[in-house]
């Protein structure tokens, strides 16, 4: 029974050196990728990826405070969260001497706001947040957030995303507020309009992304929250029974990008990575699979032609105005937080 | 004792040793277990104590400024006035966990009885079906109930039809989907005890109250349930304090409907990145079991006395 | 006699709640086999959903993390809460020492899970500052796992050696046995089933273990808890139903063997006496 028991452990012992060997750890949103994107990444470089995903902005941090800013190479966070990890030193500087590929990007994103001389980090995709819905059971939809927000004009069961500046800001935009304010007065009124929807007997739970968008194909939700890209390639499956729209009121748009942790392993595959997705080629593959928008100028000739003329990915000039980013708050931060809280346990 | 004698040799067990010898030997035997315990859990749980007194940073580091803000906060005195959501929280959970404990035990006793009246031969196979529920994992447990309540199949069909949730509406989250996911994961913790004290039940005593008594409760009360109390006890405890801290449940069946304690804390020390509110709301929670726990050890012991 | 006077209201309660226990893991194995992506309408027999996860490696990773944590953990706790609780029986410690003892012994019973992991997350920032070995990782989980394991363990020997024979071991020594002979050959052997039910109990915690799990996990050492729950979140496919039915077919066999195990013990015991 010992001697078993010891073949048992000799075995088992060797299961996790089985993943000591080099590869590089890429922390990214789920089904951001194409299926064979890594694949194509090793044959090009001869590097192997373990990837590992998160759902939320705040999932990620917390996962990166708690020691992953040790664990991985590459993480890819959202704008308005990149101010914080900066001030709580979670990212590396980036040497672009190992970024040939840099000025492929587009000029809006070279020197965003949210990190002056690209410092620490590269846009990677950009596109908003949206609602996904059951076009076959939703009756006079006119595109609006009245759907969710409005008790007179809702139809069926919803769903809210499952982040907390996000979805906040989905309910400011909703209701024409500005999603960076921090006047006590706006924010009550936020704080109300989300109770008042979550009690009602519609509301069918906070979900993320692609969960809320399962739901809506699978029929237990009429509408859900949903990000634009993960929402369009979902409605490519299913043209006759769902469909996308960015609500009329306006939305919340974030562009995400590329950037190494302070502590990363194996930085020079992860200068490799970045590089890599700079390529045209690979940009253009990379933004036709997720149906987000490009920033990289550079890929413009190999994108599929009718995804500039869908305004779901790139929003017409007139529609860009409603479009608000989220931005980082500072000590005011944990205002949002604590009215996240008090929605989610009133 | 003086102190001549306290080291004297003397039969320990049969054996011939000193007193010091065996404190060496015992302190060896118990400190690797020991210190494990103290390094892992009791003394941060000692540091949990004060980090609720410490101070969240604007972007959700640890500040170690004295506050008692998390606390006026689990009052209720947050941004808008006072409000007593963490308040309504924290009795929820107790009053969840006690339903919950208390339908398991009324649901135990009749399985328990049934099972130990079963013949000797067939008694293990009715034991092992309540035991691999009771090793299947909780994960796999509850996202079960996710698919017994989804809209297509009959439960939440016929709610539907009663009109108690939109039409091809899910029956969770809700607050009777968390109740199911909560019983039927604590149902085992209960029966497995309480069966193993109803096993060595002295049934004469029984009978001898059934000639006693006409009435049938007085029956249970006065012959049966003392001797099971034992194992009623500790099926009580074994539900009592995870019901209390538990988290994946109200998770996957309660969504942000109906959300316990276990959630409010996995929040803070996840996604809100506020430890020291975390930390508070620990505290809390740890203090409401250990009342609940003293006031089932107190009945506990009045029903013995009777 | 008794049974006269309730004839069915207990068979109909047991059976029933007994019913209410498998439901839903008989929707899932149900569920499983069932041909069809998304919606819950019977579309044919298949076996395509349990293919696929033969062919998906991070489930095969998954399933050896968790075999792997539950034996290492198993083992270290095993052998500490033996210890544990014969040093705590065999020594007439003073009133206050054995208090502080069963302080610490109970404090992971006690504790809410949800607390402890929180104490964790804690203990291991603070230790994160002495060594970067305490990163959220398979190390951290072990340790985390064998903090509440060997609490039960323990328990669970103490109240076996509680119900010692001190006869066989007075004799042992009257022989002129050395008090380490003695441990190896008397009290150990006689002490197997207690320690063989702490080791069940302790694999069986493991195993079952989320909350731990969830907050001592690196990117390395996902368990399967872990990933059904993150599947779950991201949307409930078959593959999480092939998944968790092979989990509980594995649950079964785990249960008929430990039952198999309890009995032979049980035997050997009657035959010993």
């Amino acid at each position: 029974m010992r001697k078993l028991l010891l073949a048992i452990m000799m075995v088992l012992l060797m299961v996790p050196s089985a993943f000591a060997a080099k590869e590089m750890r890429l922390l990214i949103w789920s089904e951001y990728m194409p299926e064979d994107f890594l694949t194509d990444f090793q044959k090009d470089t001869g590097i192997k990826v373990r990837v590992e995903y998160y759902e939320s902005m705040e999932e990620m941090v917390a996962k990166l405070q708690a020691g992953g800013k040790n664990q991985y190479d590459v993480v890819v966070p959202s704008d308005y969260i990149i101010p914080a990890m900066i001030k709580l030193n979670l990212l590396k500087e980036l040497d672009h001497s190992k970024l040939p590929n840099l000025k492929n990007l587009e000029a809006t994103f070279i020197n965003p706001a949210w990190d002056d001389g690209n410092k620490y980090t590269i846009a990677y995709q950009w596109g908003t947040l949206g609602m996904m819905y059951r076009k076959d059971k939703l009756k006079d939809f006119d595109g609006s957030w009245s759907v969710m927000f409005d008790p007179a004009k809702r139809q069926g069961a919803f769903i809210f995303v499952d982040s907390i500046r996000e979805m906040l800001g989905c309910a400011q935009c909703a209701m024409g507020m500005d999603v960076n304010t921090t006047q006590k007065t706006e924010l009550k009124k936020l704080l109300d309009t989300m109770l008042e929807a979550k009690r009602s007997k519609y509301f069918a739970g906070f979900d993320v992304g692609t969960g809320g968008r399962s739901k809506v194909v699978a029929g237990t939700a009429v509408a859900a929250i949903v990000y634009n890209g993960d929402a369009l390639r979902a409605v490519a499956d299913n043209p006759d029974t769902c469909a996308f729209v960015n609500p009329k009121e306006g939305t919340i748009g974030w562009v995400d990008n590329m950037s190494i942790p302070i502590g990363a392993p194996n930085p020079d595959m992860a200068y490799t990575f970045i590089n890599w997705v700079l390529e045209p080629k690979v940009g253009a593959k990379l933004s036709n699979w997720t149906q987000y928008a490009t920033p990289n100028e550079a890929a413009y000739p190999y994108i599929t032609p009718e995804d500039f003329k869908n305004p779901a990915i790139y929003p017409e000039k007139a529609y860009m105005s409603k479009i608000q980013f989220i931005q980082d708050l500072g000590k005011e931060n944990k205002m949002y937080d604590q009215i996240w809280t008090m929605v989610k346990t009133r | 004792m003086t102190n001549e004698q306290q080291n004297d040799t003397r039969i320990w067990h049969g054996e011939l040793t000193t007193r010091s010898a065996l404190r060496r030997r015992g302190l060896l035997q118990v400190s690797p277990g020991l210190f494990w315990i103290l390094i892992f859990l009791t003394v941060p749980a000692l540091a949990l104590i004060a980090l609720s007194f410490a101070t969240r940073g604007g972007y959700g580091e640890i500040e170690w400024v004295f506050t008692l803000e998390n606390f006026s906060r689990l009052a209720g005195y947050g941004m808008f006035g006072w409000s007593p959501d963490y308040l309504i929280i924290l009795a929820r959970s107790l009053w969840v966990a006690f339903v919950t404990t208390t339908i398991c035990t009324a649901l135990a006793f009749p399985l328990a009885f049934y099972i130990a009246r079963k013949p000797k031969t067939t008694r293990y196979v009715w034991l092992t079906m309540v035991i691999i529920p009771f090793w299947t994992n909780l994960v796999i447990r509850t996202y079960a109930w996710q698919l017994v309540l989804s809209p297509d199949l009959p439960i939440a069909k016929f709610a539907a039809v009663l009109g108690l949730i939109p039409a091809g509406s899910p029956l969770y989250p809700s607050e009777f989907a968390v109740y199911l996911g909560m019983i039927s994961a604590f149902l085992p913790f209960v029966v497995l005890p309480l069966y193993s004290s109803v096993e060595k039940l002295d049934w004469s005593l029984v009978e001898a109250a059934f000639d006693l008594y006409s009435n049938r409760r007085r029956v249970f009360m006065q012959a049966i349930l003392p001797q099971t109390l034992p194992g009623l006890s500790v099926g009580a405890i074994l539900t009592f304090v995870p019901a209390m801290g538990m988290f994946l449940i109200p998770d996957f069946l309660g969504g942000a409907k109906y959300m316990l304690v276990g959630n409010l804390i996995q929040q803070q020390f996840g996604k809100s990145r506020d430890w020291p509110f975390g930390a508070a709301v620990s505290l809390a929670l740890m203090v409401l079991t250990l009342i609940g726990l003293f006031v089932f050890r107190r009945k506990g012991e009045k029903m013995e006395v009777i | 006699m008794r049974s006269q006077r309730k004839p069915l209201l207990v068979p109909a309660m047991a059976l029933g709640t007994l019913a209410f226990l498998y439901i839903p893991l008989m929707a899932v194995a149900s569920f499983s086999v069932n041909d069809s992506r998304f919606g819950l309408t019977w579309q044919g027999f298949t076996w395509k959903w349990y293919l696929e996860l033969f062919r998906n490696e991070q489930v095969l990773e998954a399933v050896g993390n968790t075999l792997f944590l539950g034996l290492v953990s198993t083992v270290i706790a095993t052998v500490v809460g033996t210890a544990l609780a014969l040093g705590l029986n065999r020594f007439p410690w003073s009133r206050k020492t054995s208090a502080f003892f069963e302080f610490n012994l109970y404090m992971p019973v006690i504790t809410p899970e949800i607390v402890f992991a929180g104490a964790l997350v804690i203990a291991f920032a603070s230790l994160r500052y002495f060594s970067s070995a305490f990163e959220p990782g398979m190390l951290n989980m072990i340790i985390g796992h064998v903090t509440f394991q060997v609490a039960f363990v323990a328990l669970v020997v103490r109240s076996r050696l509680a119900a010692f024979n001190n006869e066989i071991e007075e004799a042992s020594h009257d022989l002129y046995a050395s008090s380490w002979y003695t441990l190896r050959k008397v009290i150990l052997p006689m002490l197997t089933p207690g320690i063989v039910s702490g080791a069940m109990l302790a694999f069986t915690l493991s195993l079952d273990d989320f909350i731990i799990s969830f907050f001592t996990a690196g990117p390395t050492s996902v368990t399967l808890p872990l990933y059904i729950y993150a599947e779950v979140h991201r949307g409930i496919t078959p593959k999480i139903h092939a998944l968790s039915t092979v989990g509980l077919l594995v649950t079964i066999v785990l249960v008929i063997a430990s039952q198999k195990i309890s009995n032979s013990f049980n035997e050997k015991e009657r035959d010993d006496a």
